[in-house]
Parts: C-alpha cells; sequence; structure tokens
C-alpha cells in the first residue's frame, strides 16, 4: 500500500527529516507522519488548491467542494473540519485512529463522487456564512495589490455560489483534489490500516502567480476610521518571520506602551506560496488620536528601515520562537508546516538548521527585511492621505476611457455612463472608471437589466438603467453581447424597493477649505476705504492738472497742494496693505 | 549659557536710528554663521553649528540659516555626499519648509492659489521625508523633531500627530523653546486647535520649566495670539484686562525677569513677547523692564502682528520708559 514519494518531493529536502519524521505514500499521495503522546491521532489531508485559484465569477468554488466532501459525515462528535485558504484546502481531524481513518474514507469518498443533490443547498450555506463573516479592517487590501483575480479575491464575495453548475463543481474535484495536488499528514507511529484514500490521477499545480494592481509601491489607500494596516509581500526566510514579530512588538511599544494611541497593535507573517509570504501590520486607534497612529506607524517602520533595531528586541523574538522546539512531540506539531512546505515546493528546514538560522539572525538582516517590507508596502490609513510620507495614493481611475453611447448620470450631471463595443466606462469630474469586456473578471446581471462589470485590475462599474438617461434593453444587450459567457453570474430578481431610483441632483461641493482662516476681514475693509479714497483723489489730481496744463495762466501752487495731498493717502494705503499681509502669516 | 551678547545685563544700547530688527545685529555672534552660508563655505557653517553649545542654540541658528535665500543649493550638495549626517538634511529640510513657506504666504493669505498649496504642500513634503529619516536614525534630533512640528502644521496632520511629535521631542528636551513657540500654533484654533488647548499649553511650559527658563513666554504668546483673533475693541480690552496683565506679569517672573535667567539667543525674542503683549493693553510700567532690557534691539516677531512695527516699538517703549519716571539715554 505505500510507495515511494513522487520524484518532485523526493527533491524537496524530505531526505534531511529522517529520524524525525516518516515518509510514504498513501495511494500515491505523499505522507508524512510522526508520534504525539496521547490516546488521540491528528491527521491532515492537504490539497493545493484554494481561493487565489478561482475567477472572480468562479469564487468560492474550492469552498464548496470541501463542504460537499464533508456532508456524508454528517453531525458527529468526533472534531473534524475543512479549511479553504488561499493556496491551500485542508480537511483536518482529531480522534481515535478509527475515527480519523472513517474521516479520511468518507472525505475522499465524498471527493470521488460529491453529493451532487446538495449543491444548492451548500451555496445557501456559504452565502449564509459569507453575511454572517463581515470584512475585518483588512478585507479591501487583497483587492487593491492584486485586482479582482489570484490571490486579490478574499476580498470579495464568493460569487460562484450563484452560478456555479454541477458540472463545473465535479470538474474542479477531478482536476484539483487529486492524489497527485495533495499531501496527508498523520501523527501516529504508521500509517493506519484501513484507509482508502483512492482520488484520480492528475497533476501538482504550483501556487498561481501573483497578480498586480499596484503600478507603484509604497502605496496607500483610505479606509474606515480607526484602524491602520500595512500588508506587505516579502521573499520568504527566518529572518522575515523573525522581523513580523520584531515588527509587531515594536508597534506595540511605540503606539500602545508610549504613546497610548492604539489597544491592539501587532504583526503577522503568513507564507502566500513557495517563494513570498504576507507581512500584515495592524493597529487600532482612538477617534482623536488616529493622526498620531498613522504618523507612529509610518515612525515605527521608518526606524526599522534606519537599522535602529536594538539587539535585545531581536533576542527577545529569538527566545520566543525557540521555544516552540521546547515541545516533546515536535515532530507530530510541526508535521502541519512540513506538509506545506511540501505541498507548495517550499525547502522544508529540520528544526537544527531552523535553529541554526534562528540563531544566525541579526539587527542588519532584520532591517533589510524592514526596507523590503516599506518597498512593497500598501498603507491603508484613516482620514487623509500620507503622501506626505513618502507613499503613492493606489490608482483611484482607471488609465483610459472607452469610447460608445453616453448616458447621462440622473443623480449628478457630472458623471456619464458610456457603453462601448469594448467596454463600460464612468466618466467623472475625477477621470473615468473604466471595464473592458476582454479584461472582465465577472459581470453580474439582475432581470430588472442592472449589471455590475468588475475587471481584472479591481475596477467596478454598476450599470443601473433606472440612473442613467437611455439604458435601454438594446444598450443592456450590447453589453451582455461584450461580456465573455465564463464571467457572467446572473443573480436574482430584487424586490421593486431594492431597484435603486435618482435622487435629487447633485452639484459638485464648494472648494476645499484651507483649514486656516484667520481674522482679516477689518484690515481688508480698511484698505477698501482707504484704496478707494487714494485712487478717487489720486484721479481728481490728474484731471485737476489736466486742467491746468491747458489753462492760459495754470495756478502750479494749487496743483501742488492737492498732489501733496495725495502723498498720505497713498502712504495709508501702503502701510495698510502690509499691515494686512503680516497679519495673515503664522 | 554664558553669552557674550551684547548688553546682556539689560539696558541694551538705543542709537538715533532706532530699533533694529535684523536678529545678526540684535546677535552679533551669529553673524560668521550668515557670513559662511552667504559664501555656501558649509564646512564652515558645519563647524559653527556642530561647535555650540546647546540644542536650543542649534535650532535657533538653524532657523535663521533656513530663511536665507539659496542656502539649499550647498545643503543639497552637503546632504548628498554626507548621507548619515543628521545636519545637512535637517538644514535643508528646514529650508524647504521656508521655501514652501514663502510661497504659501507670499500671496495674500485668505486667497493663496490652489497651485500655491499644491506647491507649499510639494516642498513639505519633500522637507518631511527627509526629517523622517533623520527622526528615525537619531531620536533625541532636536532640530529635525522641531521641523517636523511645521512640516505637521502645514501639511494639516492633525492635532493629535503634532502632539505626538512634540512629545517625542519632549521625551529628550523637555523645555525646547522654538519646539514649544510651533507647537503653540498647531494648538490655535487657526490650525485646528482651541483657546483652551493653548492657553493650557502655554501655562504647562512656564509651570514645568525650571526657573529662568525661556518657557514662561509661551504664556505671553498665547494671549499674543488670542488679541490676534479677537476683533478689533475687543482685541485691546482683552489685553487690558487685569487677568491677562496679572497672567503675563507672573509669567515674566518666573522667565525672563527670574534672577536665574541665563540671556540666551531666544532671550532678546522672549522680552520681545512680554514688550509687545504689555504694550498692546496699555500695562507699561510692567512693560518697562522688557525694554530696558532690549533697548533697540526688537523682533520680527511679534512685532509684525501690528502695521508700524518701527514706530510702535518706539512708541511703547518711550510710554514705557517713561512710566518709569524718566526716559534712558
Amino acid at each position: 500500500m505505500t510507495t515511494d514519494l513522487h520524484e518532485h518531493d523526493r527533491d524537496s529536502g524530505l531526505a534531511a527529516l529522517t529520524g524525525l519524521v516518516s515518509h510514504t505514500t498513501t495511494q500515491h499521495i505523499p505522507t508524512l507522519y510522526a508520534p504525539a503522546s496521547g490516546n488521540e491521532i491528528t491527521a491532515g489531508l492537504f490539497f493545493r488548491v484554494g481561493r487565489a485559484d478561482e475567477t472572480l465569477a468562479t469564487a468560492g468554488l474550492t469552498h464548496l467542494v470541501e463542504h460537499l466532501a464533508l456532508h456524508r459525515l454528517g453531525l458527529s462528535d468526533l472534531h473534524y473540519n475543512g479549511a479553504t485558504a488561499n493556496a491551500y484546502t485542508l480537511f483536518h481531524v482529531t480522534g481515535s485512529e478509527e475515527e480519523v481513518v472513517r474521516y479520511l474514507n468518507s472525505v475522499c469518498a465524498g471527493l470521488r463522487d460529491l453529493p451532487m443533490e446538495r449543491l444548492e443547498t451548500e451555496k445557501e450555506i456559504l452565502r449564509t456564512e459569507a453575511a454572517g463573516r463581515g470584512g475585518g479592517p483588512q478585507q479591501q487590501m487583497p483587492l487593491w495589490r492584486y485586482g479582482a483575480q489570484g490571490y486579490g479575491l478574499s476580498s470579495y464575495n464568493e460569487l460562484g455560489t450563484r452560478s456555479l453548475t454541477p458540472d463545473q463543481v465535479r470538474r474542479w474535484a477531478e482536476t484539483r483534489f487529486t492524489r497527485d495536488n495533495a499531501v496527508l499528514w498523520i501523527t501516529s507511529e504508521q500509517v493506519p490500516d484501513g484507509l482508502d484514500l483512492t482520488l484520480p490521477q492528475g497533476t501538482r499545480f504550483p501556487a498561481p502567480a501573483a497578480t498586480s494592481a499596484l503600478p507603484t509601491t509604497p502605496a496607500y489607500i483610505s479606509g474606515d476610521d480607526g484602524h491602520v494596516v500595512l500588508t506587505s509581500v516579502l521573499r520568504r526566510s527566518t529572518a522575515a518571520s523573525v522581523f513580523a514579530d520584531v515588527l509587531g512588538r515594536a508597534l506595540f511599544q511605540d503606539l500602545r506602551q508610549e504613546g497610548g494611541y492604539s489597544y491592539s497593535a501587532e504583526a503577522d507573517y503568513t507564507p502566500r506560496d513557495a517563494e513570498f509570504a504576507t507581512l500584515t501590520a495592524y493597529a487600532d486607534a482612538l477617534p482623536q488620536k488616529q493622526d498620531a497612529v498613522v504618523g507612529g506607524f509610518v515612525d515605527t517602520l521608518a526606524r526599522l528601515r534606519a537599522g535602529r533595531i536594538e539587539q535585545s528586541e531581536l533576542d527577545s523574538v529569538r527566545t520566543k520562537l525557540l521555544k516552540m522546539y521546547d515541545t516533546p512531540d515536535l515532530a507530530a506539531a510541526a508535521l502541519p508546516s512540513y506538509a506545506l512546505s511540501l505541498l507548495l515546493g517550499h525547502r522544508i528546514l529540520t528544526p537544527e538548521q531552523h535553529r541554526a538560522e534562528l540563531n544566525a539572525v541579526t539587527t542588519q538582516d532584520l532591517r533589510e527585511v524592514a526596507r523590503e517590507a516599506w518597498g512593497n508596502a500598501l498603507l491603508q490609513v484613516p482620514g487623509r492621505g500620507v503622501d506626505w510620507a513618502g507613499l503613492t495614493l493606489a490608482p483611484q481611475h482607471s488609465q483610459a476611457a472607452v469610447t460608445g453611447t453616453r448616458h447621462r448620470s440622473l443623480e449628478d450631471d457630472e458623471v456619464t455612463l458610456v457603453i462601448g463595443a469594448e467596454g463600460v466606462s464612468l466618466l467623472t469630474p475625477r477621470g473615468p472608471v473604466t471595464v473592458r469586456y476582454d479584461a472582465c473578471a465577472a459581470m453580474t446581471t439582475r432581470p430588472d437589466g442592472a449589471r455590475v462589470l468588475t475587471g481584472h485590475d479591481g475596477f467596478s462599474v454598476t450599470v443601473e438603467p433606472t440612473l442613467y438617461r437611455g439604458v435601454t434593453p438594446d444598450r443592456v444587450a450590447a453589453l451582455d453581447a461584450g461580456v465573455p459567457a465564463a464571467a457572467v453570474v446572473p443573480m436574482p430578481a430584487r424586490e421593486p424597493d431594492q431597484i435603486p431610483q435618482p435622487r435629487p441632483r447633485k452639484r459638485t461641493s464648494g472648494p476645499r477649505s484651507s483649514g486656516n482662516g484667520r481674522s482679516t476681514w477689518g484690515w481688508t475693509t480698511a484698505l477698501w476705504l482707504v484704496g478707494l479714497l487714494a485712487a478717487a483723489w489720486g484721479l481728481l489730481c490728474g484731471i485737476i492738472t489736466a486742467d491746468e496744463a491747458s489753462a492760459t495762466a495754470p495756478e502750479w501752487d494749487a496743483v501742488t497742494g492737492v498732489w501733496i495731498l495725495e502723498l498720505p493717502l497713498a502712504f495709508a494705503t501702503w502701510k495698510i496693505y502690509t499691515a494686512r499681509r503680516q497679519r495673515t502669516r503664522s | 549659557m554664558t553669552s557674550t551678547t551684547n548688553g546682556t545685563a539689560g539696558g541694551g544700547p538705543t542709537n538715533t536710528w532706532g530699533p533694529t530688527f535684523d536678529p545678526y545685529d540684535n546677535t552679533p555672534e551669529l553673524i560668521p554663521l550668515r557670513t559662511a552660508a552667504q559664501a555656501g563655505d558649509w564646512p564652515a557653517v558645519r563647524a559653527f553649528l556642530t561647535g555650540l553649545d546647546s540644542v536650543d542654540k542649534l535650532s535657533t541658528a538653524s532657523s535663521l540659516l533656513a530663511d536665507l535665500p539659496g542656502v539649499e543649493n550647498f545643503l543639497e550638495r552637503a546632504a548628498a555626499e554626507s548621507p548619515a549626517d543628521p545636519l545637512p538634511r535637517t538644514l535643508l529640510a528646514e529650508r524647504y519648509v521656508y521655501i514652501g513657506w514663502d510661497i504659501r504666504s507670499g500671496a495674500r493669505a485668505d486667497h493663496v492659489s490652489r497651485d500655491q498649496f499644491t506647491q507649499f504642500h510639494e516642498w513639505l513634503r519633500r522637507a518631511e521625508q527627509l526629517l523622517i529619516e533623520v527622526c528615525a536614525e537619531q531620536p533625541s534630533y532636536a532640530p529635525a523633531w522641531t521641523a517636523r512640528l511645521m512640516t505637521a502644521r502645514g501639511l494639516q496632520l492633525g492635532q493629535a500627530e503634532a502632539r505626538r511629535r512634540y512629545d517625542r521631542l519632549h521625551a529628550h528636551h523637555p523645555h525646547h523653546y522654538r519646539a514649544q513657540v510651533q507647537l503653540l500654533q498647531q494648538l490655535c484654533p487657526k490650525w485646528g486647535g482651541s483657546w483652551d488647548a493653548a492657553h493650557g499649553f502655554a501655562r504647562a511650559c512656564a509651570t514645568e520649566a525650571p526657573d529662568g527658563s525661556n518657557s514662561g513666554t509661551l504664556v505671553a504668546l498665547a494671549h499674543i495670539e488670542r488679541w490676534l483673533d479677537l476683533d478689533i475693541g475687543e482685541d485691546a480690552a482683552y489685553m487690558r484686562g487685569l487677568p491677562v496683565r496679572d497672567d503675563l506679569r507672573n509669567a515674566a517672573r518666573v522667565s525672563v525677569l527670574h534672577p536665574a535667567h541665563r540671556p540666551d539667543w531666544n532671550t532678546i525674542g522672549a522680552h520681545n513677547a512680554f514688550a509687545f503683549a504689555f504694550s498692546l493693553g496699555n500695562h507699561w510700567e510692567y512693560a518697562a523692564p522688557h525694554f530696558a532690557f532690549l533697548g533697540d534691539r526688537a523682533t520680527e516677531s511679534p512685532w509684525h502682528y501690528v502695521p508700524d512695527h518701527r514706530s510702535a516699538f518706539l512708541k511703547s517703549r518711550k510710554a514705557a520708559l517713561e512710566s518709569r519716571g524718566g526716559g534712558t539715554r
């Protein structure tokens, strides 16, 4: 029943684990196992498929397969679950050997023959799950970095729960949940008898390549009040994971303990694929303090980038990380991480190697990581922007607009919808938002004619026929004809009161106030009064001069007299002018 | 410090030309700095500044340097040549702040154009990014934090952020006069603060500082800001009021009039603030010791708040010194 590991797994450093972790294959599935104390065993079956493998239109596909595969297990006291992440799906269980065997067999049986009669019910369950989940302050970060594709999809609703067909779901299971795209781990002395994990033959899919919706980094976006979030992408390394802990402690120290601006301040390091990991740092903020949280966040990152990292900061993180090797069931505890590395094609370090790397990390290494973290950073801040800290606002508008029929907004005179042969654009005073049909990740459709198109870059245009002039069924049909069928997601009809109606027209708001008005009106009034008087007297002087000059006997004494009176007026005007200017300084 | 500034003990010189508002005339020790800066002689500028014996002096000197047109040329070169040295980057950043502020204030301030604001903010951002680096490397470097109070204000980063910057500086330099003056501006309503915050901060500066420190002057500066904000009529009444007079008098007693006061490069500005504030309220007898110390040594701030600052200074000084029962000469 057990044979050699696949060739691609043999090269991945498993040999280094000899004596610590045993490995074999179970019905062609690479299997890692190591004993743990206690009566129960834990097992996990990883598949290299996750949300990032889907498209916006099929989002939720993997999650659906996971739910369907678990359905036949029904209600039981067994401690089991499934989890769908960006780059993997995990079925895991804890129990007696028989229970674990029964669970794993059932999961594989389920994957071989998904209970399609449950499809609509499970879709409904996923929609309900999503509604209860809520976004969290980090929700928008992936889509701004990656767009509406790959690793960006975790920002979105699982649209596939609307439209996926049994064929699509079955095909996904057959191609992605295969023996060649899986790794099994079990915390036991040997692989239990009675396992039947027969799965179709397939191929190992590498984790999807990252897409980018950020032309320039470090970048920033605006987010809700009360939260500051940073994400970055780091090359996976021991130093990078240490850096995440050092950053978390530094933020806590600077923002909470020293400043008292935040309650939570933390950082996290999560592998994304074989080569890269996602760094996430977060701090909350009291409403009165959030500009200080942004400033403190920027300064903490600048400090680490400048290499002003205390040896004690590094040492305490290192000590904490080394402590994880104190566990008695070290090998068993490390199985999930080894299995995931094997699945993703990431190098596997023995505990000795990892300990040695941890001990070798220097503050200089951390400084390098800090610079990499800043270079790839996306920062979400409440309130005003952070361009002052050298970050660039993430693109808020598309590069170009399409041409086509123009439909004026019924709510705002300055907004026009364009439906063209190549895509749709919303023209706004600040710039266009365009979704091209050939780069459309998904278009949801309503029977009432409403369409929401989302491009791979994450830009989205909503076409509500009730809100734009002349969006006739013909124009909606033109739109439908342009979008590839695979991107179309039909949505149920809306209640009549859910269909938006135009609100009163809006004009553009007034100019931004500068926020530093000062009391100069008195000087302004004085300047006008005295200035006008001086001008009027000056004019009179000119007339008198001209008049006298043309007279036969000019009275130059009188002319000089009126001009002398003009001097103090001109002088007073000048003085008031300068005084007013000076008063406006701060 | 033990200053060699002329006439530090009081009764500064007066002459027939009236007051001088030139900081270099008033503090001739600074003339070599100006000479070196105008010659673009970075080594000499650097030697002058690194030879100073207090951060207060360094901050004062760097702000004067930043007001000299063209110094950015040699400072940019110096910053590029010595990327690890906080001094050239900080001086350059402060110069950028002044360039930006000149663009902003050059026109009638209530009609600063969008383009001027764009340029203003652009200069401040350039400054801020240099200063972020310097403060990250040298968290106790007072001139950089002081300049960051100006960038925070101009870029409208908010009250809490300005306060955070001041607190970072305060942790190392609890009574840094120039930084206190900068934060006071931020705490005034015109920059998003409140009178409670401004007066409260000024009072705290005065009470926390050791006797004889310049920090008590913040009390006078806060009252002057309040006066500036009031409408004509109300403003004079405010300054004539006894609560303000007593507040000023107490602040002067614990700061520049305290026996422990050692004149430094901010002392002339501090006496001018008190002299000005007392004069606005016609409290001539209280203005007198300040004018007596100053002689002809006036400062642009706060006298630029009145139309003819030269004659206002002379007139006020005359009234103040006469209230003592006789002029000086």
